[in-house]
């Protein structure tokens, strides 16, 4: 009964939803239109833009010089290899903090881990301006931690301000956040029970890590990496303002390309090599995405 | 009286640890910035200013491009939440409610914008902009924030429309109500609060964008990031960025205990694709 009234109903839903079809196309059309003119064109153009272009007698062809460029300019390449650097070494700093954070939170309750909890999701309310401010306040020369060692007695620390370890640290603290928050998702899937019965064949802890929660979060390990490494890997706030002048990372290279230097062109040939080395994460990270809201 | 819980019979090493190693990391740089503007005089290697005080705030305070920035930010923001709400609630009633062509596909599209690096496609968008002339210019500037508040100005009241009771809608509808009247007495009342904390957080967003401002503001557009950046820059009074960050982090603390509903569960680690 309850079963043909529900079916009814649908029915009648659907009915009604059919008679509406052309509304929710309306309704849908601005938002759909600014993500087809600002995301999707923008794309398609810099990557046409950057191979179809006029050559030296005016006529349009193929033409990959602007990549070539590239590849053979060894500051580019310079400012390419501070970029893998600097993505990698934070990729793998957070998954070094963060995992144990997140493991901890997850296996403990109580006022301790709700503060640890609240810590380490802090700095999603701190703007990443604030944030570099305060690094310079701290780690910078003469900073906080220079003042204390010297209270001490001990010597001044070699300070990572305009060094690359400046842009690493700052991008780390930056990511935290929703690293950790991904990762504890992530393990809630994992069932106590399962943990249990290896505790009870004889399994110690680094075996239960390793054979029982490990393969669990894998997945939620890596969209918590991909996600940082789109977000890390042309970041600009940060490295302008911690990094080093030269070599710089592709966020600030990119962004003095186009205003400073005014090259739009070599500006947009970063951008898509930029795109070429992110895309497996871009893609892997938008699967999971429409994967878990899909399903 | 008081019976020791169990919890107390064995320490917990590890927390204290993360406790007091991410206080260190979290806490400490925010409280130097705070002690940094409420201090007049602090010179190395005091570990206490020699002399506290309010005059940076009245010497900040009373420049012009201070308030320039501050009023130009909070008209943008403003602008772009209004914007948003506008194009994007009627858009996420219509992808949690009605069924029409490519509605799925549509959906997704909205996550495209994040596949890419977020500034090689604000360059691949200045690009477009410098041929539109609108580089260095207020709407410049709202489009570009527009898009980054797209997403979730959708996605949050999608899940919330999903969310409110068919089934009372459809009493309303049954009693005599209007289509219009049951979005406004039944459906609008429960999705509410999760709206007005996705308004919160694009508004802040907008607030706080940095890189989209930089790129396609300058040199004519100067938000209150961007003013920042040249005070981190150029700028050889410590204090004028102290107390910045400290009235910047004002809207930033509000929205934290506003959008509490929202941040922290899983619910929005789910929203990353976790």
């Amino acid at each position: 009964m309850t079963d043909l009234t529900q079916a009814a109903a649908s029915r009648l839903l659907t009915d009604t939803n059919h008679n509406r079809r052309p509304w929710g196309l309306l309704l849908v059309a601005v938002p759909v239109f600014l993500v087809g003119w600002l995301v999707i064109w923008p794309t398609i153009s810099a990557i046409a833009r950057t191979v179809w272009r006029l050559d030296a007698e005016g006529n349009y062809g193929f033409n990959l010089s602007s990549y070539v460029f590239f590849f053979s300019d060894q500051y580019s390449l310079n400012n390419l290899a501070i970029t893998l650097w600097t993505t990698g070494m934070c990729a793998l700093l957070l998954l070094v903090i963060c995992l144990p954070i997140a493991l901890y939170l997850r296996f403990s309750s109580g006022r301790l881990p709700a503060y640890v909890q609240g810590l380490a999701i802090f700095p999603l309310f701190v703007p990443s301006i604030i944030l570099a401010y305060a690094f310079i306040r701290v780690l910078g020369p003469n900073g906080m931690v220079d003042i204390l060692f010297n209270a001490v007695g001990l010597p001044k620390i070699r300070t990572p301000y305009l060094t690359p370890w400046g842009p690493v640290i700052g991008l780390v603290w930056d990511n935290i956040p929703l690293t950790v928050l991904i990762l504890l998702a992530g393990l809630g899937n994992v069932a106590n029970q399962s943990i249990e019965a290896a505790r009870d064949v004889g399994a110690n802890r680094l075996q239960v890590f390793w054979h029982i929660i490990l393969p669990r979060i894998s997945n939620s390990v890596l969209v918590a990496l991909s996600f940082s490494i789109l977000g890390i890997f042309s970041a600009f706030t940060l490295p302008y303002l911690l990094g080093p002048a030269s070599p710089e990372m592709m966020g600030p290279f990119m962004q003095r390309t186009f205003r400073e230097v005014n090259d739009p062109l070599n500006a947009i040939t970063q951008a898509v090599i930029a795109f070429g080395f992110c895309i497996v994460f871009g893609l892997f990270y938008v699967r999971s995405v429409a994967r878990n809201r899909g399903g | 009286m008081v019976v020791l819980s169990p919890d107390r019979q064995r320490i917990d090493w590890p927390g204290i640890a993360f406790a007091m190693l991410l206080s260190a990391a979290i806490i400490l740089p925010l409280l130097v910035v705070g002690t940094w503007a409420f201090t007049e005089v602090w010179r190395y290697p005091a570990v206490v200013p020699q002399q506290f005080g309010l005059r940076f705030w009245n010497q900040t305070l009373s420049r012009s491009d201070v308030w320039g920035a501050l009023t130009l930010s909070l008209q943008l923001s403003t602008v772009v939440t209004l914007l948003s709400a506008l194009i994007c609630l009627p858009a996420a009633y219509a992808f949690a409610r009605l069924n029409f062509p490519g509605r799925n596909i549509l959906f997704f599209s909205f996550l495209a914008g994040h596949a890419f690096p977020k500034f090689g496609l604000l360059i691949a968008i200045a690009a477009i902009f410098l041929q539109l002339n609108l580089i260095g210019t207020f709407w410049g500037v709202v489009l570009i924030q527009l898009v980054g508040t797209l997403m979730f100005m959708i996605w949050i009241p999608v899940a919330t429309f999903q969310g409110v009771d068919r089934r009372m809608e459809e009493a309303a509808r049954d009693a005599g109500a209007g289509p219009l009247r049951v979005f406004w007495s039944i459906t609008l009342p429960q999705a509410g609060p999760t709206i007005v904390a996705a308004l919160l957080l694009s508004f802040v967003g907008t607030f706080y964008e940095t890189e989209g401002a930089w790129l396609i503001g300058a040199p004519g557009i100067r938000t209150m990031p961007v003013l920042m950046i040249s005070f981190i820059n150029n700028q050889m009074v410590i204090q004028y960025g102290a107390v910045l960050s400290v009235l910047l982090w004002v809207p930033s603390f509000i929205a934290l205990m506003f959008a509490r509903r929202v941040i922290g569960g899983s619910a929005f680690a789910r929203g990353f694709g976790a």
